[in-house]
């Protein structure tokens, strides 16, 4: 059941990794981190934060990039170019290609990020020594926790890309979809709040309303649950409990994303 | 070694609920160690009928079987070698790398793999290549690499959908050379072609299919007995069938 995994976990991998656009998302990150110490330079109030949001911003920036133009292509080329034939000639069930080809996008998004990642703690490290001053509440931990909350936020929207590829015709819809799931999944929770108080605000939602974003809460993935750039920007502390419960939700809704998907998969015909 | 029983397939046109029939009860037997030619016009149901055998698409009714057991099993896949009409591959993967992904989804280990991924580039004439990714190969050369795919687990049965299809003439003789060391060496071969000298030559049946239904299935002794030559059985098989143009 697993061997078949491996293969199809390489070839993704090691066609997304040789992909130029690769390159790209790398050296944009590259640069948007010597901007950081440009922007540190002229700011001046603040350094330790600033240089820590802005590392933290260009990590999840470039992650995106790579989820929404490389690995939902990674999915959709096999279905238009057809080379889902070769893998599906194998004694290869369309679920453990899913799951294969979940896990080789899963290996990218890990290199990728520690790729920008390092470039993150490279000019953090120099600015902490320049700015020594301004980072007195600098927390690495934090900043790691930061960079794995990423990393889980990116898995999630691939299992969800995937869920997406599992029954569209075309790669453009697929990324229109996942797009809009990580917008709506971003801005839910300050949604639901504002209509489940609106006397705060002074609005009035109808009761419709109400539910349709009380439903869209529980249907779409709370994206927001992983952004603690803020947290780690101010040298706040995460409680171990939350740590725990964001993983746990993180790994649950891929899980189930990517259940939903091999399902759908599996009744698909490639004619 | 390939059956299929009573198969039939419709597919959905467009938007619309109107169906067009693919196949329509297809039953046709090809015995082990046969080399077996599926004739047809374009959209006569020839890559359908390939692609139920690989479990792409299902059938409406009936079955497909092969070694006896039912294409819905992935372990059947085991047995079989899948050339695909215009192959179409990973763009930054090499033909090693290609035929490693091969044998290994197919559970073969790394000696074998290594063996049979020497003997097929040198016998497709892609050893020299073999380190190049795949997006830099012409038309000719990814059918070629695709048919070292079809064959690195050594498979029984060798299904090939238009196998000539972007060759040259070099490589069609190649492509001919290997379908029948398959024959010696007691493989059952299914291929689709548009070529009717290339059925002559290697194929000891042939299946003449036109809109969805099986018209003829004879040994090629048998369809030319009276003088007659393959095109013209074709030819008049389509007629036949109110086709009057070929397209």
């Amino acid at each position: 059941m697993v061997k078949p995994l491996f293969p199809i976990a390489v070839i993704t991998f090691k066609e997304g990794i040789r992909n130029r656009a690769i390159y790209g998302i790398s050296i944009l990150a590259l640069f948007m981190m010597l901007i950081n110490f440009l922007i540190c330079q002229m700011v001046m109030r603040d350094v330790g934060k600033v240089a820590m949001d802005i590392a933290l911003s260009t990590v999840s920036f470039t992650g995106l990039l790579l989820v929404f133009f490389v690995g939902i292509n990674l999915m959709a080329k096999d279905l238009d170019k057809k080379t889902i034939y070769m893998v599906l000639a194998r004694p290869v069930s369309r679920a453990q290609y899913m799951v294969g080809k979940f896990f080789g996008m899963v290996a990218l998004i890990v290199a990728s990020n520690l790729i920008q990642g390092s470039f993150a703690v490279v000019s953090l490290f120099i600015l902490q020594r320049m700015y020594a001053n301004y980072f007195l509440r600098f927390s690495w931990l934090m900043f790691f926790l930061a960079l794995l909350f990423i990393v889980l936020m990116l898995i999630l929207l691939t299992a969800l890309s995937f869920l997406f590829a599992s029954f569209s015709s075309t790669s453009f819809i697929v990324l229109v979809l996942t797009i809009v799931s990580y917008i709506i999944g971003n801005s839910l929770s300050d949604v639901k709040a504002l209509v489940e108080a609106p006397q705060s605000v002074g609005i009035h939602p109808s009761p419709i309303t109400v539910k349709i974003v009380q439903a869209a809460y529980y249907l779409f993935p709370n994206l927001s649950f992983f952004d603690i750039k803020t947290q780690a920007a101010n040298g706040l502390a995460v409680s171990l409990s939350c740590v725990g419960w964001t993983m746990l939700y993180g790994f649950a809704y891929t899980a189930v994303a990517l259940s939903l998907a091999c399902f759908i998969f599996s009744k698909r015909e490639f004619p | 070694m390939i059956t299929f029983e009573n198969v039939s397939k419709r597919f959905k046109e467009g938007f619309t609920s109107r169906k067009v029939t693919a196949l329509d009860d297809l039953t046709l037997s090809v015995a082990t160690g046969e080399v077996f030619g599926f004739l047809g016009p374009n959209g006569a149901g020839k890559s359908t009928s390939i692609k139920i055998l690989i479990n792409l698409i299902f059938p409406d009714s009936g079955r497909a079987l092969i070694g006896g057991q039912d294409v819905g099993n992935k372990d059947v896949r085991r047995l079989v070698g899948f050339l695909p009409e215009n192959p179409y591959f990973y763009d930054y993967l090499t033909a090693e790398e290609l035929l490693r992904f091969g044998g290994q989804a197919s559970g073969m280990d790394s000696a074998a793999i290594k063996q049979r991924t020497d003997l097929l580039l040198t016998k497709v004439n892609l050893d020299k290549a073999r380190r190049r990714p795949l997006r830099t190969y012409s038309k000719g050369m990814v059918q070629r690499a695709g048919l070292a795919m079809a064959l690195i687990h050594d498979p029984q049965v060798v299904i090939l959908d238009e196998p000539m299809s972007g060759l040259d003439p070099l490589g069609r003789k190649m492509v001919g050379d290997i379908i029948i060391e398959l024959k010696q060496a007691g493989k059952t071969v299914f291929f689709s072609s548009h070529i009717l000298s290339d059925v002559e030559r290697f194929c000891d049946r042939a299946g003449i299919i036109v809109g969805g239904k099986l018209r003829s299935v004879e040994s090629l002794d048998t369809m030319m007995a009276s003088g007659a030559t393959l095109e013209n059985v074709f030819l008049a098989e389509v007629d036949k069938a109110g086709q009057k143009e070929v397209d």
